[in-house]
């Protein structure tokens, strides 16, 4: 499916979904397109993550479908989707403790993307060079830095060789020259791979610097979706993050 | 690993010598009157039934209580394909039988279990799958004997060798088997559903077949050992084959040992039978209260095993598997 003459990667149609009373996804549309940076900010409990654990199929929508690559692959399991292309990071960073940067990262090539061999460990030893642990590459992960432990999932996310990946606030609890590290991984990651990005995030600067696009999410409903430029100045958005003005 | 190539080679000669040593062994001793013989024997056996727990629970994190179930699958699988008249004495044919009836309800009960329950639910769902068989083949009438039991006529016995030797084979293959599935893709598998499964999945591991996989071949060379020792002891009743002591034993050796690590349960066999003899041999009266309370020191404060001495490595993996959680609540 084209989408401005490029393919439309990922789309989300009318996703909804529960707990119980509360509507933690309320009709979210949402399409990235190859190569795009997408960012996805909100406040605190805005549906964000939800919203990955759903394309992910942690969760399955009540309502909506998703689609990849214009397939309807809603509900398939999680491992059949990395097969198909679709990535993931974890907003709490969720590495094999027990074993290596490197072997974690090869465990995207050869169960993410089906590679064997010397292919799929030159796959692995290539993601860890892109986000810069080549290394470190024998540190088992228990012993790594938060920050080393974030890089290593987005490696291991890439060297799935998704056509998207889905990276859940890979800034969280980084220092600044750890965050302009990761500014820069991210997008070399777009750049060298041409992969298509959609990207939650509290830093909404670094957001605004690097997205194509920018979608907000309020209480789960999409209030807002445009270029970082334009979502800066929307009132809405301001008001979800700040509150109402006071009339 | 890799790049110590010298210090694998080093692993290899000592594993080669000692596997040279037991072989030869029983023919230098009087192998029918010699205790060590039997222990040996036994310890082969535990051997088995360690590895056959720890590639499930130690590698893939999946806590089974059951396999006292699939050791009693072998035993029955063995002594009435051998009343029917289809099996022989120590016929291979009928051990492959007992391993693949005890692979096969791994299957069937693993699938659901595996599929829907977690961690400490996983582990009480085999526990009761032990309880339900043993409680069916007390009632299985004609088929099971009852609470009688099968008993086979044991005048075909002649010596302890071809049970030494068998138990010997199929713990050195057991070995050879885990030894290459740790060392390739399933076992990187394996570590990382025990790891963290929702990363696992969401990094395309199918974690219920693994899980499966796993459970499942350690059913396998589980019914092994019913099987082989159905024929030794030649009379098979439910108090026996589906003793919790098969499933208590090798889980105890396996955590003395070291869970999740390759050699480990290996000295955790051999240390343990040694010092339950050791305690025996001093003080026959106190022998259940000293094994009890080692038991319990060894897991609360031991929980990375003997193996970690040896390697310097303390992930306290033990603390970290479902049912064993709250032993770390001690530290
Ligand atoms: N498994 C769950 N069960 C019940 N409620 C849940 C569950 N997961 C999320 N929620 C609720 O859904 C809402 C959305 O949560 P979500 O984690 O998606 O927010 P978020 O936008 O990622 O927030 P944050 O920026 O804090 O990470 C919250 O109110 C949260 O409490
Ligand atoms: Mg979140």
């Amino acid at each position: 499916m084209k989408n401005n003459g490029k393919d439309v990667v990922l789309r989300l149609e009318k996703i909804t979904k529960s707990f119980g009373g509360l509507m933690a996804l309320n009709g979210v549309d949402l399409s990235v397109e190859q190569g795009q940076i997408v960012g996805l900010i909100g406040p605190n409990g805005a549906g964000k993550t939800t919203l990955f654990n759903v394309v992910t199929s942690l969760y399955k929508p009540d309502k909506g479908d998703v689609y990849l690559a214009g397939k309807k692959i809603t509900g398939k399991p999680s491992h059949q989707l990395c097969h198909l292309g679709i990535s993931r990071t974890f907003q709490l960073v969720k590495t094999f403790l027990s074993l290596t940067a490197f072997k974690n990262v090869l465990i995207g090539a050869i169960y993410g993307h089906g590679m064997r061999g010397r292919q799929a460990r030159e796959e692995a030893l290539e993601a860890l060079r892109l986000v810069g642990l080549a290394d470190k590459k024998e540190v088992v992960t228990a012993h790594m830095t938060l920050s080393d432990r974030r890089l290593l999932e987005v490696a291991r996310a890439l060297a799935a060789k998704p056509l998207i990946t889905l990276v859940d606030e890979p800034m969280a609890g980084l220092n600044p020259s750890e965050i302009i590290n990761m500014l820069k991984v991210i997008k070399r990651a777009r750049n060298e791979r041409n992969v298509a990005i959609l990207w939650v995030e509290h830093k909404v600067d670094a957001i605004f610097r690097l997205c194509d696009r920018v979608a907000v999410l309020d209480y789960g409903r999409k209030i807002a979706e445009g270029k970082p430029e334009e979502i800066a100045q929307n009132k809405k958005v301001i008001e979800a993050y700040l509150g109402k003005p006071p009339p | 690993m890799l790049q110590e190539p010298l210090k694998r080679k080093t692993h290899l000669s000592i594993a080669l010598a000692l596997v040279f040593f037991f072989v030869i062994y029983p023919l230098l001793v009087d192998a029918e009157a010699s205790y060590l013989v039997f222990l040996f024997y036994t310890a082969f056996m535990y051997v088995t039934l360690s590895q056959g727990w720890n590639i499930a629970a130690g590698y893939a994190g999946q806590v089974s209580l059951g396999q006292h179930a699939f050791f009693g699958i072998g035993c029955y699988v063995t002594a009435i394909t051998w009343r029917a008249g289809t099996a022989g004495y120590l016929d291979p044919l009928a051990m492959l039988m007992s391993g693949a009836g005890a692979a096969v309800v791994a299957i069937v009960v693993g699938l659901p279990l595996l599929a829907k329950l977690r961690g400490d639910y996983f582990a009480l769902g085999t526990l009761g799958l032990g309880e339900i068989l043993r409680v069916a083949a007390l009632n299985g009438g004609s088929f099971t004997e009852g609470a009688a039991g099968i008993s086979i006529p044991s005048d075909v016995y002649q010596s302890i060798k071809p049970y030494y030797f068998i138990a010997l084979l199929i713990s050195v293959l057991t070995m050879l088997s885990l030894w290459f599935i740790a060392h390739s893709r399933i076992g990187l598998a394996l570590v990382a559903i025990r790891e963290d499964e929702t990363a696992a999945s969401a990094n395309g591991i199918p974690i219920l077949r693994y899980k499966i996989l796993a459970f499942t071949l350690g059913a396998f060379v589980t019914g092994l050992c019913g099987s082989l020792n159905a024929y030794f002891v030649f009379h098979i009743d439910t108090t026996g084959a589906f003793n919790l002591n098969w499933v208590i034993m090798p889980i105890l050796m396996v955590i003395l040992g070291g869970v999740g690590t390759f050699v480990g349960p290996v000295l955790g066999v051999f240390s343990l039978i040694a010092a339950f003899e050791l305690i025996r041999l001093l003080t026959p009266q106190l022998h259940p209260i000293f094994s009890g309370a080692f038991i319990i020191l060894v897991t609360l404060f031991l929980p990375d095993g003997i193996m970690s001495y040896l390697t310097g490595h303390k992930n306290r993996l033990l603390h970290k598997l479902s049912p064993f959680k709250w032993l770390a609540l001690n530290k």
